[in-house]
């Protein structure tokens, strides 16, 4: 016995059909896609928690903010300068991007936000938030390890992940039987540091070679004065790699455009050999 | 050793000789004063005018030796073109010349005191001598300078006994000089001329900008490059300007070029909400691209097609164009 007729049964298919692309479309619609940008600095209450992020949302003047110690993810909206807190279940992770619910309910808790220059900042939950040029953060100064540094810098370790250095390079470095010591004076404060440091560092955590002896010195601003190792060196420019082999001095490398690390120094380990 | 009667003897023969010989070296003399006299001339002259095409970076130069306060630099740096111009046409001239010839000599040490200073302070840049299109160390300036103040030696002792252009004659050139000098270094940053003495001009590669690593997004598409002082008041009209024209369909992808700082650029982000990218470009490459900004360029697959200055070009001409 046929309690639906054939029509009906298919005009009520393609009811259900446009209601859930409605839905959908309503669902994409309400929404913005945000992309992490390491390139700023999430300080929670004077400190950077690792997974502290800034989002760039694809609409001009929209950033989602996601602290991890914060009930609500924050949506700051540079137009209506404010920030409002959206529940974390209005956020969905899609390919390493972030889709926020952008229309929140009216009722939402919103934090007016202030722009000192280059800083904006506000409080969400009782924290004191403040975005900032992650070049602006407290440096790090003195002798400091690879994985350490990483760990603590978002910049460097995102920018690390996006380098594929040369296989044929890292092979060379892998098999080179001297002695090597590589000391690297650089500067979390500097643009350039910031654009060949992730490359290097790749480069480095790469090499599996134990002849090559890695040492990092981050620098102070104004370090032609302030005492420490870069001193009686002529560091005259950062990023300087004063590259040794054997004990000796061979040569210096530097940030330049589109500079490869690794082939310069399977290049001069070659010139060497 | 010779005797008084064979002294005696050699002197009417010498002295007939030596009349027509001191005459000819008296002519080599005054050769070589007219040589350190023209060649001096023309070198003031070149670096004058040189300079006057973008007085206001010889005046960011002159700050930058920091013995003058930007405020005090934008007044000194366009009389100091003023001075160069009227030494360049004075020596040209002829007029005045011990009085030309010392001011240029005075100008000189002047010049190599300065950058003996910039040196001792640590300075490495451009010494800004010749404009802002000619880079050289303030090493290689002072080589330069003392060549130059050894042609300012030559003219006045060449040229010790020569008279030249005096009286009312030179008075009267030099006052045309330096009005007429005032009046070109005055108005050069109006004049269209931003194609011939900067790199950037329809045609030119990324490569020629020296761009094609710098922001290598550029290379394919099409994309409307704005160069901004994101300091200028009237970054945040231009930045509305580009807004709109970013969110119309069909236009060039929007990127924005500054020498201004990070801190800088982070301030105009929050307050003015630029809807595209700003790089930071150093300003030693992003300086030969402009005199003054804000200066617009269409740029596809890597060549720049159009270059619009002090506003962006409206949105439908960018469609249009893409069009066509």
């Amino acid at each position: 016995m046929k309690l639906v007729s054939p029509v009906v049964r298919k005009a009520l298919c393609l009811a259900l059909a446009l209601a859930g692309l409605f839905s959908a479309a309503r669902a994409g619609a309400g929404s913005i896609m945000c992309k992490p940008n390491y390139d700023y600095s999430v300080e929670v209450d004077g400190s950077y928690p690792k997974n502290a992020t800034l989002y760039q949302s694809d609409a001009p003047g929209k950033y989602f903010i996601d602290v991890p110690a914060c009930k609500n993810g924050l949506l700051m909206d540079l137009h209506d300068k404010r920030v409002v807190a959206v529940p974390r279940d209005q956020v969905k992770a899609v390919n390493g991007a972030l889709q926020v619910a952008e229309e929140v309910s009216p009722s939402a808790t919103a934090y007016a936000l202030s722009v000192d220059g280059p800083i904006v900042a506000f409080q969400a939950e009782d924290r004191k938030v403040r975005i900032l040029r992650c070049l602006d953060r407290p440096p790090v100064i003195g002798e400091v390890e690879l994985n350490t540094l990483v760990a603590d810098r978002a910049e460097y370790r995102e920018a690390m992940k996006a380098y594929a250095p040369d296989a044929a390079s890292i092979e060379k470095m892998n098999k080179y039987g001297r002695k090597v010591q590589l000391d690297v004076f650089f500067a979390t404060w500097c643009p350039h540091c910031k654009e060949y440091m992730p490359k290097f560092l790749r480069v480095m955590s790469e090499v599996k070679n134990p002849n090559i002896k890695l040492n990092l010195y981050g620098v102070p601003k104004g370090f032609g004065v302030a005492p420490g190792p870069w001193q009686g060196r002529n560091i005259n420019s950062i990023p300087t790699i004063i590259v040794k082999i054997d004990g000796k001095e061979i040569t210096r490398m530097g940030s330049q455009p589109g500079a490869t690390p690794e082939v310069e120094l399977a290049g001069t380990f070659n010139a060497v050999n | 050793m010779s005797t008084p009667m064979e002294s005696t003897a050699a002197t009417p023969a010498s002295r007939e000789t030596s009349a027509p010989a001191r005459r000819g070296a008296l002519a080599w003399r005054r050769a070589a004063g007219h040589l350190g006299r023209i060649a001096l001339g023309l070198i003031f002259l070149a670096a004058g005018v040189l300079k006057a095409l973008d007085p206001a970076e010889f005046a960011h130069q002159v700050a930058g030796y920091g013995l003058l306060s930007p405020r005090l630099s934008t007044l000194a740096a366009p009389m100091l073109i003023v001075l160069e111009i009227s030494l360049a046409i004075a020596l040209l001239a002829g007029a005045r010349l011990l009085l030309s010839g010392l001011l240029s000599l005075a100008l000189l040490l002047f010049f190599i005191g300065i950058e003996a200073y910039g040196i001792s302070a640590g300075r490495t840049e451009s010494c800004g001598c010749f404009g802002a299109y000619v880079q050289r160390t303030p090493a290689q300036v002072i080589g330069e300078d003392v060549l130059f103040a050894g042609l300012a030696v030559l003219a006045l002792w060449g040229l010790a006994r020569w008279s030249g252009l005096r009286g009312r004659r030179a008075g009267a050139a030099l006052a045309a000089t330096v009005i007429l000098s005032t009046v070109f270094v005055v108005a050069s940053p109006y004049l269209p001329i931003d194609d011939y003495v900067t790199r950037l001009a329809a045609g030119k590669t990324l490569e020629d900008l020296e761009l094609q690593d710098r922001v290598p997004g550029l290379a394919e598409g099409r994309h409307l490059v704005a160069l901004i002082d994101v300091t200028d008041p009237g970054a945040a009209r231009s930045a509305a300007d580009l807004n709109a024209i970013a969110a119309r369909p069909g236009s060039p992808a929007v990127v924005g070029l500054t020498p201004s700082t990070e801190q800088e650029i982070d301030a105009f982000l929050w307050s003015s909400i630029p809807a595209f990218e700003i790089h930071r470009i150093d300003r030693d490459v992003i300086k030969r691209l402009y005199r003054r900004l804000p200066r617009f360029f269409v740029v596809e697959s890597g060549r720049v097609t159009a270059v619009y200055d002090g506003a962006p070009p409206a949105a439908k001409d960018l469609l249009s164009s893409e069009a066509s």
